[in-house]
């Protein structure tokens, strides 16, 4: 009898290895690693620029030559400090050394899933909306909804880009290399090339960088300053830059972000939540024959979603294109075609598959994400890093693909606003949804539009990814059928236009001088 | 505005239904050669959460509802060694627009060793130690708490129980056990924990420590059992103010709860339960009654 007791119990001691074994917590996060310079772009400095006139717009006073004493004692410096790096400052090194742009824009990504939780109501039934003047107060500022992460990425991709275009201008210019071309013991951390290393281009990226995203998330001011100096040192801790690269570019981002920051004030963002003018587009979409509007299906009702979006300013072209883009008409409510449409979402409710499931929720991007802007910005970064650009040609892609992305959303949220068409929920209450409903109308389908311009710029820049991008766009618009969030033709129709809407950057992409 | 629904977990709850009959946590044993078949159905309500530590109701999600029905078995391999296993079909549902979940949860296996029985004063010293594993069942949706019906991540846990029984029939019970528990895999790749961006599908989920103690009156009729149980994830994170739960969070609960059991006849017992949550982090106020009934028989003798 005891000897059967010692059995079972070795057994149990046997079956808790194998599954302690599964109990691991070690999850697989990605690492990137410093790759070579690809290609020096000698005329990127004179690349089409987004909001600066050109890129000789700033100058700098010129850099000390490699011989002057003032270069010397900074190479002496260097050598000094690489004597005595911690181990942090090699990490720091290795990991600002793969691509500083990518870097900032994980942080945005970081900032904008952190900030993407709507504020709770009162208990009067009313809603607080956070106060850019007091950004550290309940609710934060901001509100990092799909409209406002798609201009933050816009916008520091434009400032980095922009920036390093004069930063490349620069360069060029005056040809002051690397501290290791002038002195060969000095040992890089990080792969060496043959850019002009005055003024620093991850210098120039932190400046701008920080200065953007000071603007954009006001109350995450220390933490931006601390990365941005970090990712400034970690050129010296490379070996990869003297103090004086560093002073230049930092100088350079920083003048650049402020012409960034004015057009930002001045892109009518501001006016974008007036929600003393939505009672003005009820009556302008009633007037338009449309009697069934969008009512907030929350409770509370909470007001829409940044109504006067649709008014900012689009990148790629002029509001008048905007309105000549609009998509047409929806079904009204009670067409056979709508039926059609209400009907496939109500036999989704009683027959969601499992995969169905998996892609609504793999795509959902909701409260506590990236949003569908940071997903199109994180497939973007992947594939700059599979394909190993520079700073300047991966800052280029990202503006060229959030620029996009933004004017989408501008001209999503004007269709939205316009039409005001209910959401499926709405209409039948008994369809339930796997995801949670956004605040705004259905006609026409955020993801839909985001997905499909992105898809549009990174198909003209990965043309060996085309396929998968268009795939990819299609299963994040069919994620919202798939969530009963939306009714086909919001998703179809938003795919087309997202698809105009990214042309529009791919024509820029093709004469910027890059190609 | 994601109008995503907040809310916490049922999971506690759903731990809670196994706290009736002979369970992994008290101190019976089936002797050698019987069987006993357990089929409990078991409803756990509530419309208070906590969100980290504050309390809140969410007029979104409403009144939240699960429901268990539970088959479970215990052998006695020996009078000294059980085998015991569980499964719980669970559906979810609150009145919020977001669907209600159903499905087959997780598979558990215990076994269950009774090293210490002397007889002390005027009663008698028990101790127990018990192991098991779970595993899911099947793939159903762990990423929309509190509506998924577990977190769909393997499980080992370990907890010793200590009994004194006096002759009478009065007795008191003191358990406790740690579950370790593995990671889950979500529909994502991007997940926020600890407020950083992980770029996985691959979720840590936090391990739990329990403790609970008992009294309670047992004859060969009937029994009646008064509980308190505290739950607690040793590590983990809190749900983001207006945000939704997610399977890092570090759930807390301590819960009352009373018991009762009575034999219709030598084989077939029936047996109720209701407890309440009364503290918590990261996980729902709920109220739970249970009913079950249990069917013994001999084999293989």
């Amino acid at each position: 009898m005891k000897k059967l007791h010692f059995s079972y119990l070795a057994l149990l001691c046997v079956t808790a290895v194998v599954v302690f074994a599964r109990c691991s917590k070690t999850v697989d996060d990605p690492v990137y690693e410093p790759y070579p310079e690809t290609s020096l772009d000698q005329n990127a400095g004179t690349w089409k620029t987004y909001v600066i006139t050109s890129g000789s717009q700033f100058s700098l006073p010129a850099p000390g030559a490699p011989t002057s004493a003032a270069y010397l004692a900074e190479v002496e410096d260097l050598k000094q400090m690489a004597a005595a790096l911690t181990d942090e400052q090699k990490e720091a090194a290795q990991f600002w050394g793969s691509n500083g742009v990518l870097r900032w824009h994980e942080i945005a990504r970081e900032f904008t899933a952190q900030y993407n939780v709507p504020p709770n109501y009162n208990a009067d039934g009313t809603y607080p909306w956070p106060d850019p003047a007091n950004p550290t107060v309940y609710p934060r500022f901001p509100f990092c909804n799909p409209p406002y992460a798609s201009r933050a990425f816009a916008l520091l991709s434009v400032a980095q880009y922009d920036a390093l275009v004069a930063a490349w201008n620069l360069k060029f210019q005056h040809n002051r290399k690397s501290p290791a071309h002038y002195d060969n013991s000095i040992a890089q951390l990080i792969p060496a090339n043959d850019l002009p290393s005055w003024p620093s281009e991850d210098a120039v990226v932190a400046a701008a960088s920080r200065e953007i995203l000071k603007f954009l998330f006001p109350g995450e001011k220390e933490l931006i300053e601390g990365k941005a100096a970090e990712h400034k040192n970690s050129r010296l801790w490379a070996g990869a830059n003297v103090q004086s690269d560093l002073d230049a570019g930092d100088s350079l981002g920083r003048k650049v972000a402020e012409r960034i920051i004015a057009y930002a004030k001045s892109d009518r963002m501001g006016q974008a939540n007036n929600q003393a003018g939505y009672p003005a587009l009820k009556d302008d979409a009633v007037a338009r024959g449309f009697t069934d509007l969008w009512v907030s299906q929350d409770i509370p009702a909470r007001p829409p979603m940044l109504p006067y979006f649709g008014n900012v300013k689009p990148w790629n072209f002029s509001d008048s294109v905007k309105v000549a883009i609009r998509p047409a008409v929806p079904p009204k409510s009670g067409s056979p075609e709508f039926n059609t449409a209400l009907e496939e979402l109500r036999d989704m409710v009683k027959n969601r598959t499992a995969e169905q499931w998996r892609i609504a929720s793999y795509w959902a991007d909701g409260v506590g994400s990236y949003t569908p802007p940071g997903h199109w910005n994180r497939t973007a970064c992947e594939l700059i890093y599979e394909k190993t650009f520079n700073e300047i040609r991966s800052a280029r892609a990202l503006a060229l693909m959030s620029t996009a992305v933004q004017d989408a959303g501008i001209v999503c949220w004007d269709t939205k606003y316009y039409y005001l068409l209910p959401r499926p929920t709405q209409v039948d209450r008994s369809i339930s949804t796997s995801t949670g409903i956004p605040n705004f109308p259905a006609y026409t389908s955020g993801h839909s539009t985001f997905s499909a311009a992105a898809a549009e710029v990174l198909s003209y820049l990965f043309p060996d990814h085309a396929a998968e991008m268009n795939e990819l766009a299609k299963e994040a618009s069919n994620s919202r059928i798939y969530g009963c969030i939306h009714y086909r033709f919001d998703c179809e129709v938003g795919l087309e236009s997202g698809k105009k809407v990214g042309s529009y950057a791919v024509e820029r992409g093709k004469n910027d001088g890059a190609e | 505005m994601r109008n995503k629904l907040l809310c916490t977990l049922l999971l506690l709850s759903v731990a809670c239904s196994f706290l009736t009959a002979q369970s992994p946590t008290d101190a019976l044993m089936m002797p050698q050669h019987q069987i006993c078949i357990l089929g409990q159905y078991a409803s756990s309500t509530w419309d208070e959460y906590w969100e980290g530590t504050n309390k809140r109701s969410n007029s979104n999600l409403g009144t939240f509802n699960a429901a268990s029905t539970m088959l479970m078995a215990n052998y006695g391999i020996t009078d000294r060694l059980n085998v015991m296993a569980g499964l719980p079909y669970v559906r979810t549902k609150s009145d919020s627009y977001l669907q209600g979940q159903r499905g087959l949860q997780d598979l558990s296996v215990w076994l269950k060793y009774r090293p210490l029985a002397i007889a002390a004063g005027p009663g008698e010293v028990r101790g127990f130690v018990t192991g098991g594993v779970s595993t899911p069942v099947s793939r159903y949706v762990n990423d929309l708490l509190p509506l998924s019906i577990g977190l769909r991540c393997p499980t080992a846990s370990l907890r010793a129980v200590l009994n004194y029984t006096f002759y009478s029939g009065l007795y008191a019970t003191a358990q406790a056990g740690h579950t370790w528990r593995g990671r889950t895999n979500i529909d994502r790749d991007s997940y926020l924990y600890n407020y950083q961006l992980y770029y996985t599908d691959e979720v840590p989920v936090p391990n739990v420590f329990d403790a609970s103690a008992r009294i309670g009156f047992i004859k060969e009729r009937f029994q009646t059992e008064f509980w308190v149980e505290r739950n607690a994830c040793v590590s983990g994170d809190d749900i983001r103010y207006n945000d939704g739960p997610f399977p890092t969070n570090k759930m807390e609960a301590t819960v009352a709860g009373w018991f009762g059991k009575v034999f219709v006849t030598r084989q077939w017992a029936l047996h109720a339960s209701v407890s309440k949550v009364f503290a918590g982090r990261n996980a729902g106020q709920a109220t739970t009654w249970a009913a079950g009934t249990t069917y013994f028989f001999t084999v293989g003798e």
